[in-house]
């Protein structure tokens, strides 16, 4: 029985991200090219050019530091997006929940559903990063490029879940940028992507442990230069399931609030 | 005949605001039951109660004699709803917004472009099935949202304003499917401004304004109980003659709206003659109908001691 209704669970929480999938297969090309362009303009113009500057950081290049944390930051921004403006979108301005709330759906499948959906979006963001970085040869381990997958979805739906938290706070769309200003950047300049996180103050280091990226980065570093894969994975990837899992559930609080009244 | 939904002293209330007061209300298998009242009355916020997406602040409300606060999930299993706005997804196709409410209720995948090709035959759209949601007429839209709500042959059919903004050959198309469905044993619920409407669908309706419930009969008994009769309307420029002119007519009574000056009565006869002293012949006359019933009781009408 409890199998049974969580099966069900399942199954409509897919369907919902196969409604996003619908939609987005659409306009693939256009959908998907600037996710994988601002990397790689990224790896180029720091890479390349302060790169220059620098000789070598942790025994390796620093466009070869520097990839695995675009690989992740991919999936950050692809699923806030997603999670925030995008499904601040379907909920208020195009109704899309309405009338699936009169099927079988309720709340929590559709907050399960986008959190799939940006996980997933997530994963496939983050493999296509992985791929071009490793067209540039960033990649110590070509075998490993799947798992760049992984890391993706591992990464993408806690920050979806953040997404969420502030769909269901907001009071209009633009408070979104507050949300992004004071959490996303942040997180995204302070999670050990562009220099070494051990360099960062204690005190923002013990912030940032809080939040999702960090964890993500340290998986994707282990990917990346193949280093002390199994292991991160152990501690990194448990940790960002359990975030997944908290957040999660207080942004199914606050949507249901939205959604219900 | 079983009981689909039984609403015991339901009350919502946003915040300090009380939509729906006290409702009581059985809606029996097989029925076609309207349910009016003027804007902001409560209407689709009873219906939303009904499948979960409101919940009630007190009272007792079963539905197929589950709690929707609880049992939403099995509840719309074994709804279809039309909702007040049509909430199609523009982003997809007729054809995709089905299917993904193929999947929503359960419909195999082998099953699915048969049941959504009927359906749309049914509705008329079978020429639509690839078309944007953005490139149909209203009309359009609102029958494929009738399509949408019969994908899972239900049990009960909600209809919130389904025919407001068609014109009326859309209008009678869809009250003809209404009545079919009825016929077939479709247990329909429905709101409507259209007191026209009302008197065509249901067997049962009750009025209700201001959440709670003014009136409560079948659509005939409605009008009986009002006073069947005749009303007369004139210009409103007469008023003075009028007035005098009624002191000779014990059996009409008289009321002034911004639309003009009523006149009702139990007898043609006496509005006739009204006219004739008058020397003015009326905008209007015609039966008293349910229109006349709802102003009465949603305070903006005729009433009954004017
Ligand atoms: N989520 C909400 N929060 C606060 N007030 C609400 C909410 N939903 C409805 N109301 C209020 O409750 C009252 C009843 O609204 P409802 O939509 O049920 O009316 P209705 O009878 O369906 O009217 P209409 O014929 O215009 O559709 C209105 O005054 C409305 O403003
Ligand atoms: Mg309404």
């Amino acid at each position: 029985m409890t199998l049974n209704k969580l099966f069900s669970i399942f199954h409509l929480s897919w369907l919902v991200s196969h409604r996003n999938w619908t939609v987005y297969k659409k306009d693939f090309i256009s959908n998907t090219s600037p996710t994988l362009a601002d990397p790689a303009l990224i790896l180029v113009s720091l890479g390349l050019g302060l790169g220059g500057f620098i000789a070598e950081i942790q025994g390796m290049t620093y466009m070869q530091f520097l990839a695995p944390g675009l690989a992740v930051a991919t999936a950050l921004f692809t699923s806030f997006f997603e999670s925030s403006y995008g499904f601040y979108v379907r909920m208020t301005y195009e109704n899309v929940f309405k009338a699936m709330l009169t099927t079988p759906i309720g709340v929590l499948e559709i907050v399960v559903g986008e959190l799939l959906w940006v996980g997933l979006k997530g994963a496939l963001m983050a493999f296509g990063v992985a791929v071009v970085l490793a067209c540039f040869g960033l990649m110590a381990n070509l075998y490993l490029i799947p798992m760049a997958a992984v890391v993706g979805f591992l990464v993408a739906v806690p920050c979806g879940a953040i997404g969420l938290l502030a769909t269901g706070l907001v009071h209009n769309i633009n408070q979104f940028q507050s949300v992004y200003s004071f959490i996303i950047a942040p997180m995204f300049y302070l999670s050990g992507i562009f220099f070494p996180f051990e360099q960062i103050s204690p005190v923002i280091r013990w912030l940032a442990e809080i939040f999702p990226l960090i964890h993500g980065v340290r998986l994707s570093q282990s990917i990346f230069w193949d280093q002390n894969i199994l292991q991160t994975f152990a501690v990194s990837g448990s940790i960002l399931v359990f975030q997944s899992l908290l957040v999660g559930y207080f942004s199914y609080r606050v949507i249901k609030k939205k959604l219900v009244s | 005949m079983s009981v689909l939904i039984k609403s015991d002293k339901v009350e919502k209330k946003f915040g300090s605001f009380q939509a729906v007061k006290s409702l009581d209300l059985v809606i029996k298998q097989g029925e076609c039951f309207g349910l009016l009242g003027p804007n902001g009355a409560g209407k689709s916020t009873f219906i939303g109660l009904l499948y979960g997406t409101s919940l009630r602040t007190s009272g007792d409300l079963k539905v197929f004699g589950l709690d929707p606060s609880s049992s939403s999930h099995q509840i719309k299993k074994r709804l279809g709803v039309v909702t007040q706005d049509n909430a199609l997804d523009e982003s997809l196709t007729v054809f995709e917004n089905l299917n993904l409410y193929c999947g929503f209720i359960g419909i195999e995948y082998g099953q699915r472009k048969k049941k959504i090709q009927d359906l749309l035959e049914y509705m008329n759209l079978s020429h639509k099935i690839d078309a944007k949601i953005l490139s149909l007429s209203g009309g359009m839209k609102r029958r494929l949202v009738f399509v949408r709500a019969l994908l899972n042959d239900p049990e009960l059919l909600i209809l919130d304003e389904p025919t407001t903004g068609l014109d009326p050959a859309v209008r009678h198309l869809l009250w003809g499917k209404v009545k079919e469905l009825h016929k077939k044993g479709t247990t329909i619920m429905l709101t409507t401004h259209y007191m026209h409407e009302a008197e065509v669908l249901c067997d049962r309706l009750v009025i209700m304004d201001q959440g709670e419930i003014k009136a409560e009969g079948s659509p005939q008994k409605l009008i009986q109980n009002y006073g069947s009769g005749f009303v007369a309307i004139f210009a409103s420029l007469i008023k003075e003659d009028l007035q005098s002119a009624l002191t000779h007519f014990s059996d009409l009574s008289f009321k002034e709206e911004s639309s003009g000056l009523y006149v009702r009565g139990p007898k043609l006869e006496n509005l006739f003659l009204l006219q004739e002293k008058l020397k003015v012949s009326a905008m209007q006359i015609r039966p008293t109908n349910l229109e006349d019933v709802f102003l009465n009781h949603t305070g903006q009408g005729l009433s009954d001691d004017a």
